[in-house]
């Protein structure tokens, strides 16, 4: 029996091996043409697989990208200053009726709704969007730095606080948004049932509903745009602060100084180049603020029965692709062209000062 | 150290892990089931009654049982919470199953499968809590080595020993009769440890507010996509509800009359190939950018980085033209010849800033390592492959993570390329347009903040989850990207 089942093997083992073998001399008679072809065009110089110059390889892996990049990066910056020059550009049938150098850069910064608000509306895009940017950054910032440094001093609990105030950057805005706009109704709004709390009247207080007041809902922008941009900052300025070297404490542990101190001149001073550039990236994020306006106020930028408009910038620019004023999109591209040189002479300002890097 | 102990508690862990596996699909199947049976209100002239929603009192018949509203709401409740606390603790143990090594067991392995097991208890799994509970007495034996008897024996002494220990500390820091000088020296040890523990009490005091602030919105969306409509707009919203009084069903209304479902499926396909379209090309061409030589390769590369200060709106103006009826042709164009998918995926399957996170880690494998794999004849495709993907793959991992992210909260773009389809478009949303531009008002003017609510936990939900999966990669990634500015 014993026997048998040896032989059996021995038979499928030798099967086995037989394919086995084959498969080898294929891949072997294969690998032999392919030598000997190299070989070939090695000897008579004409081998382009191994004198593939440079450039064509990094053509190949490149190729992917740039034509996606092409398409949709370069060609739509071209563009935009072809955009700029004609007047009454019509998308669909794609004629215009003039060419104008200035004409819809001034178009852009005469309209009442842009800089010089109009009396009948209170507030104009860029006013809403100055405000949003000179009130929100500077509060997100000390308070990013407040708690990275709170967060840095403690043991227990530090990676629970630390995924806790994470939570924002992995949400939707859109979402989130809805949620703040409910919390903050009027009647039943969890804000105002707080506020009660503390004796306000808060009957027909509304935030974000018609009839509340610019400031007020204002606010409520503000807080939401705070809200959403702490966790990125938190996350940047705690790991900047674990990055600074621990010889620096130690020594100020010796000569005893106060905590106060430590932070002003050691801590602070140690990471101001990050404390730039989060500056720079979340003013340039602040003027690009739209979701959290449309989240909140809905696409028209204002509560209901409201006689201002709480529009930002770039939703002024939206307005020409969908929205009132759909199809001018000459418009547009002055207003997102102006936006671009703001932004650019915030990063050339950022780029200067960064390349210095002073930091006491 | 006793091997053959070690390895039986880690034979009955697996048995253990096993019978959860069993015990959390059963908590699934059991979540769908009941899902499916909720009943929805009827159908009037071709839109559902939703005004009819909160008034409904439906009976179920489940497993021979008559059951009511609240029973179907406790149910499905409970199997959330169980699978809320028994999905993650089965991952935890699988991991730690897999890495444990002899030299980690200590007592408080043993005491954590004993709280363990009880948790076990309380989610209707005894099995599992009985085998964890005899993986403790294995441990116990494994690390003190005593039996049953001898541990039920040694604690009630233990426990006095502590509590002595504690009492006699206090004791001895009250009798200090020393000269002044050491004295006063106590002293001001005294004041300074009281001033370490006002500043952490402080310090952890602001933090929980924070902490609170940031939870919040989270906390009141959760609690109000579970009320009903009377619920959701009183005058006085309450903070906690029963139970019984959560209604599932309100996520059942959000997904099929409201069409999130669809809503959902458009996104996933989106976020999944712009994702793989992403991760290809911004693989190669950081490639491209990081090994291979070329002339212009810097000028390029900084041609490149400079179009990330262009702000995005001026980028749409003149996609929206490429892409519709003058462009490309694939919206705009009359109805049944649209591709909204098409247009609404490939302007994104490249991103600029992730070619440039990815070549500062590509960066990182050092030049050595290339000229020897050139030496040995291996190619630079294989190269990339072989070495430089597995080297780099927490970043590309960390890169497809925040690409699925960000479309899944794209709003603009999705809402221009529905937005001119009309009717059509409506089918193509994604769920951040579909969020805000779906009305959740009714005929009569009553907004249905509940289902509204339902509708962004829906979205949130699945963010948190992919969040607390990947937590170390998504944290580390933007600490280090910020870094690297």
């Amino acid at each position: 029996m014993a026997n048998l089942q040896n032989k059996i093997k021995e038979f499928f083992g030798k099967i086995l091996n037989v394919i086995k073998t084959f498969f080898w001399n294929v891949r072997r008679f294969f690998i032999n043409i392919k030598k000997r072809i190299g070989d070939f065009l090695d000897k008579h110089n004409i081998n382009f697989v191994s004198n593939f110059p440079n450039w064509a390889k990094a053509l190949l892996y490149l190729s992917p990208a740039l034509i996606v990049l092409a398409v949709f990066t370069f060609w739509p910056i071209i563009n935009a200053f072809a955009l700029v020059v004609y007047e009454n550009y019509n998308m669909t049938t794609e004629t215009v009726t003039g060419y104008t150098i200035f004409g819809n850069f001034i178009t852009v910064l005469t309209d009442e709704s842009f800089i010089v608000p109009a009396s009948h509306t209170g507030s104009s895009a860029v006013i809403n969007t100055l405000i949003i940017v000179f009130i929100s950054v500077p509060i997100s910032v000390l308070l990013a730095l407040f708690i990275s440094a709170a967060l840095n001093s403690i043991k227990p609990l530090k990676s629970f606080f630390q995924t806790i105030y994470f939570l924002p950057y992995v949400t939707n805005t859109i979402a989130i948004g809805l949620v703040f706009a409910y919390m903050f109704r009027t009647d039943g709004g969890l804000v105002n049932q707080f506020l009660s709390l503390f004796g306000v009247n808060v009957d027909g207080l509304s935030w974000v509903e018609s009839g509340a007041v610019y400031w007020r809902s204002m606010f409520v922008l503000i807080f939401y745009s705070i809200w959403s941009t702490l966790a990125f900052k938190i996350m940047v300025f705690l790991s900047s602060i674990q990055s600074i070297d621990k010889q620096y404490y130690q020594a100020a542990a010796i000569d005893a100084t106060s905590r106060n101190r430590i932070f002003t001149k050691i801590t602070i001073p140690l990471i101001s180049p990050m404390i730039f550039y989060i500056l720079v990236t979340s003013v340039i994020g602040a003027f690009k603020i739209y979701n959290s306006i449309v989240a909140l106020f809905g696409v028209s930028g204002a509560p209901a029965g409201v006689d201002y408009n709480l529009q930002s910038i770039v939703m002024y620019i939206y307005q020409f692709i969908d929205g009132s004023n759909a199809g001018n999109l000459s418009v547009a591209a002055a207003g997102s062209l102006i936006l671009f040189a703001i932004i650019l002479v915030l990063t050339l300002v950022q780029m200067q000062v960064s390349k210095k890097r002073v930091h006491y | 150290m006793n091997k053959q102990l070690f390895e039986k508690s880690n034979k009955v862990e697996r048995y253990t892990l096993f019978i959860d596996f069993l015990a959390i699909a059963a908590y699934i199947t059991l979540f769908l089931v009941l899902f499916k049976m909720l009943l929805l209100p009827d159908v009037i002239d071709g839109s559902m009654d939703l005004d009819n929603l909160q008034f409904m009192e439906p009976t179920y018949q489940f497993l021979g049982r008559t059951l009511y509203k609240e029973g179907i709401n406790t149910i499905i409740s409970l199997t959330i919470a169980f699978m809320l606390i028994g999905i993650p603790m089965f991952f935890i143990n699988l991991k730690k199953v897999k890495n444990r090594t002899i030299y980690e067991v200590d007592s408080y392995v043993a005491g954590s499968k004993f709280f363990q097991g009880i948790i076990n208890l309380l989610s209707f799994n005894p099995i599992s809590c009985g085998l964890r509970i005899y993986n403790m007495f294995i441990l116990v034996k494994f690390v003190k080595g005593y039996n049953a008897k001898e541990f039920f024996k040694s604690i009630w002494p233990a426990v006095k020993a502590y509590f002595k220990k504690l009492f006699t500390k206090k004791a001895k820091e009250s009798t200090g009769g020393l000269d002044e000088y050491s004295v006063s020296i106590k002293k001001s040890i005294r004041r300074q440890s009281v001033t370490t523990v006002l500043r952490m009490l402080f310090t952890y005091i602001f933090l929980v507010f924070m902490a609170f602030i940031i939870i919040i919105p989270f906390y009141w969306m959760i609690i109000t996509s579970l009320k009903d409509f009377s619920g959701a707009t009183s005058a006085t919203p309450e903070f906690f509800i029963n139970i019984s009084r959560m209604n599932w069903v309100n996520y059942k209304v959000v997904l099929t009359e409201l069409n999130f479902g669809l809503y959902i499926r458009n996104t996933v396909i989106v976020a999944l190939f712009s994702t793989a379209g992403t991760v290809l090309t911004t693989v190669l061409a950081a490639y491209a950018f990081a090994r291979i030589e070329f002339r212009g390769r810097e000028l390029l590369f900084s041609i490149l980085i400079m179009t990330m200060m262009i702000p995005g709106e001026l980028y749409i103006i003149t996609n929206f033209i490429t892409v519709s009826k003058n462009g490309f042709g694939w919206v705009g164009m009359p109805s049944g010849e649209n591709n909204y998918f098409v247009a609404m995926i490939i302007p994104f399957v490249t991103s600029i800033s992730y070619i440039f996170f990815l070549r500062q880690s590509f960066k990182q494998v050092p030049e050595s390592l290339y000229k020897a794999a050139r030496v040995d004849g291996c190619s630079d495709f294989k190269f990339l492959m072989r070495i430089m993907v597995p080297i780099a793959s927490p970043t590309i991992f960390t890169i497809t993570i925040l690409n699925v992210f960000s479309s899944w909260n794209a709003y603009i773009w999705p809402r221009i390329i529905t937005g001119v389809g009309g009717q059509e478009g409506q089918a193509y949303w994604l769920i951040s347009n579909a969020l805000r531009d779906t009305a959740f008002v009714l005929d009569n003017g009553r907004v249905m903040y509940n289902l509204q609510i339902a509708a962004s936990t829906l979205v949130t939900v699945p963010l948190l989850i992919v969040f607390f999966m990947f937590r170390k990669y998504i944290m580390n990634g933007i600490g280090r990207s910020g870094t690297k500015g």
